[in-house]
């Protein structure tokens, strides 16, 4: 099989556990991102694929093989790191062709790849500058070039845009995107940013604490997050939660105000504690349903982002429509119908 | 307007500022002054007092210190002080850069170790030395101080070499190594192209140090291997003490010192806060 599997792998640094145990399978060519919050062990997950890090327990398998005891640079690998990691006193040039230079593949070829890879990164023009004359963008797609020259069997990405601004964060994310479209190399790309992962990803690994929380498509994971953590993590704004009631039928919050909760509510029999998700953008002001008064208003342009007082308890909703609304307003606010999510709430596992 | 009373503060503050450096430099700087002009006087105007104030300048202590020993006891310097720091950065530089990468638990009581033997006093070391040089025929060889200038230095490049890969970023050497390079030729390739300035004002301190040197040379070396700190000092002798040719000899002695120093400044300042602050 090609691709990578991780089987069991667990990191340990004496006595602490930063990795308990993870298992993904990642297929020939998919664009797989861990995300998570800082501390999760996602990069930490990324280095032992790489070799940077031993692995305590559990295998790693790259391309049909077993890579626990085999070197960075015999795993056919190329990691595009964080803050570049150029060679600062190497040309554009010598940077991209500097793993074919060790490999002793000879200089005509050489440049041939190195152009090759400017071309699709649009660094033909630089390729005789030093990294310091390069702004941020020129750097990564640099560090960028150098795994493409590799024709590697994975790429390996470790938060590569966050030392960027916002605008140009946007536009390298698609670029990486379209890159993956043309390569078709196995991509793994860590990120703190889930919306990073969302746009680019063919699969999201969600990280926490050592754990994989949940694997699956962009979408599966923001329709139906395995738990409350998933739930909250994916999407932005983040889901809203309101504590509730679900008994016989109905799902009432502490003060009796009834949720909308269609069929799903009737799995209960005896009443149980939930955690009530819905988010911002399955929420509509509308002339009757759950009253609500208006304490926040933020317009961002196409749409406005509406927090809400609904007992004791906050909302935000997401709204594309210009309301005339100011705080202090009485309003009644309406759920889509079925978008609605439940998790216990001792344990935050999805129910139904 | 305030804000041309705001500049006029500033710049009495500019003007205070460099009052007291030129002050504090003319201070510091004055024996040196006097010693260098003393080396152009003529031997009876030395000690001419206000008288002289004026003369006629003279290269005669120079070109007397030619026809002596001096010339010799320079090259013994030269060659003692090079070869030493040459041979401490070549054997120093690869330690502390494992002693910087290494993931064992008393690295840092090593260093600290290899600290330690410059903080002893000179003398605890050098009857030892002659003791054994005597036995083993280095006493008056360059050979000889070379080997103890390069204990001395080696200490200070792995100490400061350390402190600076401490403070250079791995993810350079992780690419290189996902790259396909060994740890040496990472350690070849990317990390000693980027030391240049801390290897620079390490060779410097190593360099200065040995030239600079006298205690050692004046117990372990007679005349062969004499090097020019010592050699002056013999200008003061029982027949008379030769100030002119103590002034010259001094002067040239500094020469080399001053040179690197003006040469390397920018390096030095470079070197000497490389890492401390995110570039």
């Amino acid at each position: 099989m090609n691709g990578v599997r991780i089987e069991g792998v667990r990191k340990a640094y004496g006595a602490l556990d930063v990795l308990h145990g993870i298992d993904i399978d990642i297929e020939d060519g998919e664009f797989v991102t861990l995300v998570g919050p800082s501390g999760c062990g996602k990069s930490t997950l990324l280095r032992m694929i790489a070799g940077l890090e031993t692995i305590s327990d559990g295998t790693i398998n790259i391309a049909g093989r077993v890579v626990n005891e085999v070197a960075p640079k015999d795993r056919d690998i190329a990691m595009v790191f964080q803050n570049y990691a150029l060679y600062p006193h190497m040309t554009v040039a010598q940077n991209m062709g500097f793993s074919l230079k060790l490999r002793g593949v000879d200089a005509l070829k050489i440049k041939s790849a190195v152009e090759a890879a400017a071309e699709i990164l649009d660094l033909s023009k630089l390729l005789e500058r030093y990294p310091k004359q390069l702004s941020g963008g020129q750097r990564q797609r640099v560090a960028m070039g150098r795994a493409i020259v590799r024709d590697p069997e994975v790429f390996l990405f470790d938060e590569p845009l966050s030392n960027l601004d916002a605008k140009l964060r946007v536009q390298m994310r698609s670029e990486i995107k379209g890159l993956h479209q043309r390569l078709k190399t196995t991509t793994i790309y860590v990120t703190h940013d889930q919306i990073e992962a969302m746009t680019m990803a063919d699969k999201i690994v969600v990280m926490r604490d050592g754990r994989v929380e949940q694997v699956g498509k962009p979408l599966d994971l923001y329709d139906r997050p395995a738990n409350l953590f998933v739930a909250g993590f994916i999407g932005s704004p983040s889901m809203n939660f309101l504590p509730a009631t679900m008994s016989a039928g109905s799902v009432r919050m502490a003060d009796g105000i009834a949720l909308p909760a269609g069929a799903r509510a009737d799995a209960g029999n005896a009443p149980q504690q939930v955690m009530y998700g819905i988010r911002p953008e399955h929420i509509a002001v509308a002339a009757e349903g759950i009253p609500a008064t208006v304490s926040l208003v933020e317009p961002t342009g196409a749409e406005t982002v509406l927090s809400f007082a609904i007992g004791k308890e906050t909302l935000t909703a997401v709204v594309r429509d210009r309301l005339s609304v100011q705080p202090g307003d009485q309003v009644f606010l309406q759920f889509q119908q079925g978008a609605e999510h439940l998790f216990d709430a001792a344990s935050g596992a999805r129910l139904a | 307007m305030p804000r041309s009373k705001l500049d006029a503060a500033a710049r009495r503050n500019r003007i205070l500022a460099n009052t007291i450096v030129i002050a504090l430099a003319i201070i510091t700087l004055l024996p040196f002054l006097w010693f260098v002009v003393m080396s152009f006087k003529p031997a009876d105007d030395i000690f001419a007092g206000i008288d002289g104030f004026f003369f006629t300048p003279t290269l005669e202590n120079y070109t007397s210190l030619w026809n002596d020993r001096f010339a010799g006891s320079m090259l013994n310097s030269f060659i003692t002080s090079s070869v030493s720091t040459i041979l401490a950065l070549v054997i120093g530089t690869p330690g502390a850069y494992a002693l910087s990468r290494a993931t064992m638990k008393q690295e840092r009581t090593f260093s600290l170790l290899i600290l330690a033997s410059r903080m002893a006093p000179p003398v605890a070391f050098a009857i030892p030395y002659f003791l054994v040089y005597r036995y083993m025929g280095l006493l008056d060889t360059r050979t000889g101080l070379i080997l103890v200038y390069l204990t001395f230095n080696l200490a200070l490049v792995v100490w400061l070499m350390r402190n600076f890969f401490d403070a250079t970023p791995r993810a350079l050497e992780e690419a290189a190594w996902i790259d396909g390079a060994s740890l040496w030729k990472t350690f070849m390739v990317i990390v000693l192209p980027m030391s240049g300035p801390a290897l620079v004002t390490t060779a410097i301190l190593c360099f200065l140090y040995s030239w600079n040197d006298f205690f050692f040379a004046l117990t372990l070396t007679r005349n062969n291997a004499m090097t020019a700190p010592v050699e002056v000092v013999n200008f003061m002798n029982y027949e008379g003490w030769e100030w002119g040719k103590i002034a010259a000899g001094g002067t040239l002695i500094m020469v080399p010192v001053l040179a690197f120093s003006l040469l390397m400044r920018k390096y030095l300042v470079a070197g000497m806060t490389a890492g401390a602050v995110k570039g």
